[in-house]
């Protein structure tokens, strides 16, 4: 079964002259439980391309379905809904609320896919241990470094066990020895059968991938299955 | 808007305070002007025994000379076309003697069978040089409009009433001497009047005293007649009684003006403080030394909190004489801020910009260079995401309130911003609510002055603080939802609608609006009862349950705006300013 499917997904920018094509007319499958790699040079539009994939922005052209669902002609609401139960996203620039500890970060989109705080508190308490950070709970983000930090994202990224996680340079802003932490858990996600769709910079980040694939300017140019 | 603030808030501010012991100046100013007398000493009727009681006071402690003795009647005055109204009738010479001579505001002095009308009555019966009236039933041309220190300004009690009865408050109307004889030979009331010079005019005491039992006004017999005497302290006292009703107006409503700027401008100055922030980090790496940093910071606010002060001094220096001087009864150029209010207000308009800009400042100067450019420049104020995290959803409600207590700061502006409003908008129902006060004079209802005059100052101070606390809701609203919108995008995109955050950025205004508006209503009352008529009239309580409700609604309708506004901003785009 496909938890992604995209079919001539285009964006543009601007117009005339001054027109991007961010995403240039693509088709993509993505079965469950497969991690996924996209590189490319900068600018190329990978981080367009995923944020049409959760829904947070609009496609020029085509058509995105999550789970059989077609989200691009989605209701606000009906992708706030989509994004709290089926999609969890992580950032280069790891985008925790920096007001709030690393356990209300991962509880708050439990709390809004409406669990008790109870729940909320549980299921924070679960994934915090899960990433080893169980100790750093009550921490805000600026207290932490960046590999915990993008830990705590992770963590919150999978609150909801989402459909699919999509992850914009996770190791982007990260020294090797973070790097390695945030791979391990990726590691651990892939083995659990976690659907996983990462943009990358980094060779080693796209080595754990089960495949592949290369951007260049809007469209996919290579798209490599690696062993599984 | 830290201009319009400010300079409204010592608009308010200045008049207050310039008001205790103006009117006695204006009152002194007009003395001076028209040789005022240091004492009106009034005998019940014509009589020669009482002209001969008053002539003889010539001799009396400190008496340095007299007038010759007047005669007034107490008559009706009837405008072409319009209802009467009562009069005194002073006859006087052609030519004033040395002692009160009325000020010419227009036309002339009388003349045979013209009169002149004392300036705050032709003002309050709109009468004009030229206008025909009946006196008594005859007929007069008004020739002149003057201004006088003997009486009391209009319509305050003209003093010795008829037959030295009961003070009757009327209209002053000087006609010729002769043209009088007309209401000597009718059955009008009249009493006889002189007036005194002093050899030391603050020394009237030694007078009073010797004749009556008071210092300042009150009747004794001088040989066979009884003789009421009233000293040109006391005649400003009365003058200025009017206005101490709307000094604590002007006073606390300044305070409270000036609180709403404050509030206002420090939210203003904290939305701006992300930028300011990564400024100071810029010029720290540069090398610049935290006194300067902070001497940069300060430049900006304190230069247009001066301007703005400057602003409202002015605007309080055009209103000031209508509001010390309303009936026109005393010469207002004698008016002006002096020197004290402007040091006030000045000092209290670069407190509200040191305020204002004092948080950020310190906040700047103490982080170092690195963390103000990296991690901390995108730092935002706690509290503003928190109640709006808070305010999500109910259940997020929870989480946020745990976090309020970190940084309570804006809330409890916001609260006491509130409360401020209240507190002017409890005071306006409650003196709305009360019935007019008015005088009848004979026949037409004056509305009483006094009253009258603070009734619309509160209005104007109601208005200011509601026009600023709109201001300030608006300011707050849109300074949270920038600095918020990081923490919003990353609500969005962990499944937050536009609606929840619209909702949430409402409630988190709401939420200390609520407290603020109820606190306000005791605090309003409090004034009221403290500053208001002692015995206050039948009160629509239920009225009052109206503030907060309007309150908040006014809230919730004004934060809708900004919040909408960021709502349905682009995720993406956010998030990719942010990391920008
Ligand atoms: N809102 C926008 N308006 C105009 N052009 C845009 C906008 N957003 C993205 N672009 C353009 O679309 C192209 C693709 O952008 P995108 O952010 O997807 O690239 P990227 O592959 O993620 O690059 P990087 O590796 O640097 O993150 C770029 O040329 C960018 O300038
Ligand atoms: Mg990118």
């Amino acid at each position: 079964m496909n938890v992604l499917q995209v079919r001539g997904l285009a964006k543009r920018h601007g117009q005339k002259q001054s027109l991007v094509r961010a995403v240039d007319g693509v088709d993509l499958d993505v079965p469950a439980g497969q991690t996924l790699a996209v590189m490319g040079p900068s600018g190329c539009g990978k981080s367009t391309l995923l944020h049409l994939l959760g829904g947070l922005e609009r496609p020029s052209d085509g058509e995105v379905w999550l789970a059989g669902e077609r989200i691009d002609t989605a209701s606000e609401r009906a992708l706030a809904r989509l994004r709290r139960r089926s999609v969890g996203f992580v950032f280069q620039a790891f985008h925790l609320v920096e007001e709030l500890s690393a356990a209300e970060n991962v509880e708050l989109p439990v709390l809004l896919a409406g669990s008790s705080p109870r729940q909320a508190r549980r299921r924070a308490r679960l994934l915090l241990e899960q990433v080893g950070l169980a100790d750093r709970a009550r921490h805000l983000p600026w207290k932490l470094s960046g590999g915990e930090r993008q830990r705590v994202a992770v963590a919150r990224a999978l609150a909801n066990e989402p459909l699919v996680v999509l992850a914009d340079e996770p190791t982007g802003n990260l020294d090797t020895a973070a790097t390695n932490e945030v791979l391990r858990l990726f590691a651990h996600l892939r083995a659990e059968g976690q659907t996983l769709v990462m943009v990358t910079h980094d060779g080693r980040v796209a080595a754990t991938a089960d495949r592949l694939i290369s951007m260049r300017d809007g469209m996919f140019v290579e798209d490599t299955w690696l062993a599984s | 808007m830290l201009v319009l603030s400010v300079a409204v808030a010592s608009a308010v501010l200045s008049l207050g305070m310039s008001l205790p012991g103006v009117t006695e100046r204006l009152y002194l100013h007009t003395r001076a002007a028209t040789a005022g007398p240091d004492v009106v000493a009034l005998a019940p009727d014509d009589s020669p025994v009482a002209t001969s009681a008053l002539t003889s006071l010539v001799d009396a402690p400190g008496v340095a000379a007299t007038s010759r003795p007047y005669k007034q009647f107490w008559a009706t005055l009837t405008p072409r076309g319009r209802p009467e109204v009562r009069v005194v009738v002073l006859g006087v010479d052609r030519k004033p003697g040395p002692i009160d001579r009325p000020l010419m505001v227009s036309g002339e002095w009388v003349s045979p069978g013209g009169v002149v009308v004392e300036k705050g009555f032709a003002t309050a019966v709109d009468l004009r040089v030229g206008d025909q009236v009946a006196i008594a039933g005859r007929s007069y041309p008004i020739v002149g409009i003057g201004v006088t220190a003997a009486r009391m300004a209009y319509p305050g009690a003209m003093m010795g009433g008829p037959g030295n009865g009961p003070s009757d408050r009327a209209g002053l109307v000087w006609m010729n001497e002769p043209d009088t004889r007309a209401l000597a030979a009718s059955d009008l009331p009249r009493t006889s009047i002189i007036y005194l010079r002093m050899h030391d005019p603050a020394a009237t005491s030694k007078y009073m005293i010797s004749y009556h039992e008071t210092r300042n006004s009150a009747g004794g017999f001088v040989g066979d007649s009884f003789v009421n005497s009233f000293t040109w302290q006391f005649i400003a006292n009365e003058d200025g009684r009017h206005l101490r009703d709307s000094q604590p107006i002007m006073i606390i409503g300044g305070w409270l003006l000036s609180f709403l700027a404050v509030a206002g401008m420090s939210t203003l100055a904290a939305g701006r403080a992300a930028g300011q922030v990564r400024r100071v980090g810029l010029l720290k790496v540069i090398g610049a030394t935290p006194g300067l940093i902070a001497v940069v910071l300060l430049t900006e606010y304190l230069i247009l909190a001066v301007l703005a002060d400057a602003l409202g001094l002015v605007v309080a220096h055009v209103l000031a004489p209508s509001i010390i001087n309303p009936s026109g009864s005393l010469l207002a150029d004698g008016a002006g801020l002096s020197g004290m209010v402007i040091l006030m207000t000045t000092i209290v308009a670069v407190g509200v910009a040191i305020l204002t800009v004092l948080g950020p400042a310190v906040r700047a100067v103490r982080s170092d260079a690195v963390t103000t450019l990296s991690a901390g420049s995108r730092r935002p104020e706690y509290l503003v995401m928190l109640s709006r995290v808070a305010a999500l959803l109910p259940t997020p409600l929870l989480l946020g309130l745990r976090l309020i207590a970190r940084r309570p700061g804006r809330a409890v502006l916001h609260l006491c911003g509130t409360a401020a409003t209240a507190i002017g908008l409890t005071v306006l129902l409650m003196v709305e609510s009360q019935p007019e006060q008015g005088w009848d004079f004979g026949g037409v209802v004056l509305a009483d002055l006094a009253n009258d005059q603070s009734r619309h100052l509160l209005m104007g101070v109601s208005a200011a603080l509601i026009a600023l606390s709109v201001v300030n809701t608006l300011t707050m609203t849109w300074t949270t939802a920038m600095e918020s919108r990081a923490t919003m995008a990353i609500a969005r995109t962990l499944g937050a609608t536009p609606g929840q955050i619209t909702w949430g950025l409402s409630v988190a205004q709401l939420l200390p609006t609520l407290p603020g508006a109820l606190a306000g209503i005791p605090a309003g009352l409090f004034l009221n009862w403290f500053f208001g008529p002692p015995d206050p009239p039948e009160m629509h309580t239920e009225w009052l349950f109206l503030v907060p409700l309007v309150l908040m609604l006014g809230t919730a309708l004004l934060t809708a705006l900004p919040a909408r506004a960021l709502a349905r901003r682009s995720v993406a785009e956010t998030l990719n300013a942010e990391t920008a």
